[in-house]
C-alpha cells in the first residue's frame, strides 16, 4: 500500500481517476435508467394514444367487417402490431366455467376492460412466444364487451434502441475517460511540480546554498508558499552574512590592539627601548588593553541584550537629574576640545527606567558626539512630546553621509573604516544604545548632514501622573 | 404492565369471539316470492322480490360460492362452490347459518330432484354425481365422465342426463335404480340442455372448443343418443327454457335471447344484458342475469321486451327461486 501513499502525486492522481470513474459509472446507470424508463413510457403512451384513436372508431353493436378491415389495413401501415378480436372465448367470456383454453386476456384484465379502462402489459406473452409491450382497448357496447383492439410491440424492438444507446454511451465514456485521465495527469503534474521544486530548493538551502530562488508566478496557496520560501531563504542568507561580518569585525577589532600589545611588549622585553621611552610604551600597552576591555565589555553587553533573559531593573527616574549627573564627567574633555555644552532640560519629566542603562545610552551617544566634533557645540534638550519625552542631542560635528545613515546603527559599522585606531570607539555604541532604548519601549532616530552635524533623538514613554 | 396485558387480552378475546359467532344477514320475509342470484365476483347473494320486482337484500358472504339450491321447506338455501369445503345451509327467514354438509371441494352444480326428493351435486374433483337426502346424508355416488357440469332431470323417464364438459360424453343415470344406464358421444364443451320429452329430443348447447366459438344448438335423440340436427343460435348457447311449444335459448357470447319453436325455427331474438349465463322462468316472465353487466332483466316471453332491469351484486351466475302460490 505504501507505494500509493508515499507520493502526493499518486494520491491526487488516484483521487481524480476514482472520481472520474465513479462519475462515469454513476451517470451511465442513471441515464440508462432514465432513458429506458422515459423511452418505454413514451412508447407505451404512444401505443395507448394510438389504441384510443382506433377504439374511437367503434360505434356500438357487434363488430362490423368494415371496422375489422380498417384495423387490419391500419396495422399494415403502423409500426406496432394491431388486431381486433371479437371472439368471446379469447375474451375470457366463459371464465366461470373454467374453460380449458389459454385466452388472450385473463379474468382480471377482462374486469378492467369491462370498466372501460385500457389494459397495459409488459412481459412474456405465450401467445406470441416473445416479450412484448401491449395495450388492450375495450370495445364496449353499454356493458357488453363486444371486442378488443390489441396493440403490441415486441420488446426487442424497444431494447434495440437502448442497446444502441448503450454502445454509443460506452464509446463516449471510454473517450471521455481517456481525455479526462490525460488532463487529470497533466493537472496533477502541474499542481505537484512546484512542490517538488520546493523540496529540492529546501534540500539546497539545508546544504547551505541560499542563492536558490523559486519561480512561481501563481498567486494561489502554492505560489504564496513559494514566495514565503524565497523570503525565508533570503532572510537566512542575510542572517548568515551578518553573522560572518560580525565575526570578521570582532576578530579584526581584537587583532589591532593585540598586535599593538604584542609589538610594544616584545620591544620592551628585548631591551631595545631606552629607559626613558619605556614608560610611554607601557602606557600605549595599557591604552590598547583598555580598548580591548571596552570592546569585550560591549560585546558581552550586546550578547546579553540579544538573549531574552536580559532584565531591566526599572524604577521611576527624574530624567533631567540623571542627564545632568552623567554629563559631569564630560566637562573636562569638552573644555580640553574647546566645545560648548548647552543644556535645556525639563526637570518635571519622570520615566520608568533602569538608571544604569539610561546612563549608558546617554554616554554612548555623547561619546560619539564628542568624538566626531572638533569645534562648535553640543546641545542636549529634554522636552515633552505627545506620548512621552524626547532627549535630543545635537552636535556640530563632521556629520554622516546620507548613504550611510541607514547602516549607522549596525554593529561595527563605521563611516570611515580607517579611523578605527584613532577615535577609540568600538563600533558597537549605537547598536547597544538602540537596543536599550527599544527595551525601554522607546525609539532612537538619527538625522545628519555631512559637515554640519548630527542630531540623535531618543523618545521614551513617561510615567503618567 | 398488568393493565396493558389485560387490555390486550380483552382485545384478542373480542376478536376471537366475534370471528367465531355466525354473522347475521338481513332476513328475507317468508310470505313473498323471491329470486336469489349467486354473484361470483363479489361473493354475494342478491334477493329480489318477484312481485314488486325490487331488490330487497344483499348478503355479503365470506366464501366463494358459485351456486345455490332452495330446499322444499322454502326457507333453507344451500350454497356451494368448487373451492368451498362444505355446502352451507342458511335460513332465509333468520338470515343465519343453520348448518353445513361435508361435501369437500369440487361441487360445481346442484339440483333438487323431483323424482327422488334428493339433492344431486355435481362433483368435478371426484367426477361423479352425489345424491344427498334433505338431512345432508349422502346416499350414493355415481361416477360419470371427466368434468361433469350440466345435469338435466327427466321426471317422466325418471332419469338424469349428465353432460361432461371435457370428455364429449353424455351420461344417463337411472334415478330409481341409482345406476349408470348408458352414455353416448356428444360435441365438445357442451353446456346447457333442454329435453323435449314429446319428441324425444335433447337440445344441447356449448361454449366451443379451443378458439372455436360454438354457434349451434346440437339436437340429439334422447333415447338413442343419435345426433339429429343443428340449430344455429350464435354464439355460445348455454341456457334453455321450454314453455308452451316455445324454446328460449340464451347465447352468452353474443348476449342474445332467442325464441324458437319446437322445430328449431327462430321466431324472435333480442340482445339482453352483458355476457348472460343464467335464465329462469318466474311465474309471468323470463329472468336473465347479466354476468358482466351485474344486473337481472325481466323479459316478457311473448314479445321479448325488457320489462325491468335491476342491478344486483357483481357477477350474477345463478338464479334460484322460491315461489309462493
Amino acid at each position: 500500500m505504501s507505494f500509493i501513499t508515499d507520493s502526493l502525486t499518486k494520491k491526487l492522481w488516484l483521487t481524480i481517476t476514482a472520481a472520474i470513474v465513479i462519475t462515469i459509472l454513476y451517470s451511465y446507470f442513471l441515464s440508462y435508467l432514465f432513458y429506458e424508463k422515459l423511452y418505454v413510457k413514451n412508447v407505451e403512451a404512444a401505443l395507448v394514444e394510438e389504441g384510443a384513436r382506433l377504439a374511437s372508431e367503434y360505434e356500438g353493436g357487434p363488430l362490423s367487417q368494415e371496422l375489422k378491415d380498417k384495423i387490419e389495413w391500419y396495422s399494415t401501415k403502423s409500426e406496432s402490431e394491431i388486431f381486433i378480436v371479437s371472439n368471446p372465448r379469447e375474451l375470457s367470456a366463459c371464465l366461470p366455467f373454467e374453460i380449458d383454453y389459454e385466452s388472450l386476456i385473463n379474468g382480471a384484465e377482462r374486469e378492467e376492460l369491462l370498466n372501460g379502462n385500457p389494459v397495459q402489459k409488459i412481459g412474456y406473452e405465450e401467445r406470441f412466444d416473445r416479450k412484448i409491450m401491449a395495450v388492450v382497448f375495450p370495445l364496449l357496447d353499454e356493458s357488453r364487451l363486444e371486442g378488443i383492439i390489441y396493440l403490441y410491440l415486441p420488446l426487442a424492438k424497444i431494447s434495440e434502441v437502448t442497446t444502441d444507446f448503450a454502445y454509443l454511451w460506452m464509446i463516449a465514456a471510454f473517450l471521455f475517460l481517456i481525455i479526462a485521465l490525460f488532463f487529470g495527469t497533466y493537472l496533477v503534474r502541474r499542481l505537484t511540480k512546484p512542490l517538488i521544486e520546493m523540496k529540492k530548493a529546501a534540500e539546497s538551502v539545508s546544504r547551505g546554498d541560499y542563492s536558490i530562488k523559486l519561480n512561481n508566478a501563481s498567486t494561489d496557496e502554492i505560489g504564496q508558499l513559494a514566495n514565503a520560501f524565497n523570503h525565508m531563504a533570503t532572510s537566512i542568507q542575510e542572517e548568515d552574512d551578518r553573522k560572518k561580518d560580525f565575526l570578521a569585525n570582532v576578530s579584526h577589532e581584537l587583532r589591532t590592539p593585540i598586535s599593538y600589545v604584542k609589538g610594544y611588549s616584545e620591544a620592551l622585553i628585548s631591551g631595545i627601548v631606552k629607559k626613558e621611552e619605556s614608560n610611554r610604551y607601557l602606557s600605549l600597552i595599557h591604552r590598547e588593553a583598555v580598548r580591548m576591555e571596552r570592546l569585550v565589555g560591549d560585546l558581552l553587553d550586546l550578547s546579553k541584550l540579544d538573549s531574552d533573559e536580559y532584565k531591566l531593573e526599572k524604577i521611576p527616574l527624574p530624567l533631567a537629574q540623571l542627564i545632568e549627573d552623567s554629563l559631569q564627567k564630560y566637562v573636562p574633555i569638552m573644555r580640553e576640545k574647546n566645545l560648548k555644552l548647552q543644556l535645556h532640560l525639563d526637570p518635571d519629566i519622570i520615566i520608568n527606567g533602569d538608571e544604569g542603562r539610561i546612563e549608558q545610552i546617554i554616554q554612548n551617544i555623547m561619546d560619539n558626539s564628542i568624538r566626531y566634533t572638533n569645534e562648535g557645540e553640543i546641545s542636549l534638550k529634554l522636552y515633552k512630546v505627545n506620548e512621552g519625552c524626547c532627549i535630543e542631542i545635537t552636535d556640530s560635528g563632521i556629520g554622516i553621509p546620507e548613504e550611510d545613515l541607514g547602516k549607522i546603527k549596525q554593529r561595527f559599522f563605521r563611516v570611515n573604516k580607517g579611523r578605527t585606531r584613532n577615535d577609540g570607539g568600538t563600533g558597537l555604541g549605537l547598536a547597544i544604545a538602540e537596543k536599550l532604548v527599544n527595551l525601554h519601549n522607546g525609539t532612537l532616530t538619527i538625522k545628519s548632514k555631512l559637515g554640519k552635524g548630527t542630531t540623535v533623538k531618543i523618545e521614551l514613554p513617561v510615567i503618567m501622573e | 404492565m398488568h393493565y396493558l396485558k389485560r387490555i390486550l387480552f380483552i382485545i384478542i378475546a373480542g376478536v376471537f369471539l366475534s370471528s367465531c359467532s355466525n354473522p347475521r344477514y338481513p332476513s328475507i320475509p317468508e310470505d313473498i316470492s323471491i329470486a336469489a342470484t349467486v354473484n361470483i365476483k363479489d361473493m354475494s347473494v342478491s334477493f329480489i322480490n318477484l312481485d314488486s320486482m325490487e331488490k330487497i337484500a344483499d348478503w355479503k358472504l365470506e366464501k366463494p360460492y358459485t351456486g345455490a339450491v332452495i330446499l322444499p321447506d322454502n326457507d333453507t338455501i344451500i350454497l356451494y362452490g368448487k373451492q368451498v369445503e362444505t355446502a352451507d345451509l342458511y335460513s332465509l327467514k333468520s338470515g343465519q347459518a343453520v348448518g353445513s354438509w361435508n361435501t369437500g371441494k369440487g361441487i360445481v352444480n346442484g339440483k333438487y330432484l323431483q323424482t327422488t326428493s334428493q339433492i344431486a351435486f355435481v362433483d368435478q374433483n371426484l367426477n361423479n354425481i352425489r345424491f344427498f337426502d334433505l338431512n345432508g346424508e349422502e346416499a350414493i355416488q355415481i361416477s360419470t365422465e371427466l368434468n361433469p357440469l350440466t345435469i338435466l332431470e327427466s321426471e317422466k323417464s325418471k332419469i338424469l342426463y349428465v353432460l361432461s364438459f371435457n370428455k364429449e360424453k353424455l351420461t344417463v343415470i337411472d334415478l330409481i335404480k341409482k345406476e349408470k344406464m348408458t352414455s353416448f358421444p356428444i360435441h365438445p364443451s357442451a353446456a346447457g340442455a333442454w329435453l323435449n320429452e314429446d319428441k324425444n329430443e335433447l337440445w344441447i348447447g356449448g361454449h366451443g372448443a379451443g378458439e372455436e366459438v360454438e354457434t349451434d344448438i346440437h339436437v340429439y335423440d334422447s333415447v338413442t343418443g343419435d345426433f339429429k340436427y343443428n340449430i344455429p343460435a350464435p354464439s355460445m348457447p348455454v341456457n334453455f327454457l321450454g314453455s308452451n311449444k316455445n324454446v328460449f335459448v340464451l347465447s352468452h357470447g353474443s348476449s342474445k335471447l332467442y325464441k324458437l319453436n319446437e322445430d328449431g325455427v327462430v321466431l324472435d331474438s333480442m340482445i339482453v344484458g352483458a355476457n348472460p349465463f343464467e335464465m329462469v322462468f318466474t311465474n309471468r316472465n323470463i329472468m336473465i342475469a347479466g354476468y358482466d353487466s351485474n344486473d337481472v332483466h325481466f323479459v316478457d316471453p311473448d314479445n321479448l321486451n325488457i320489462i325491468k332491469t335491476i342491478p344486483v351484486g357483481k357477477g350474477p351466475f345463478q338464479i334460484v327461486l322460491r315461489e309462493r302460490k
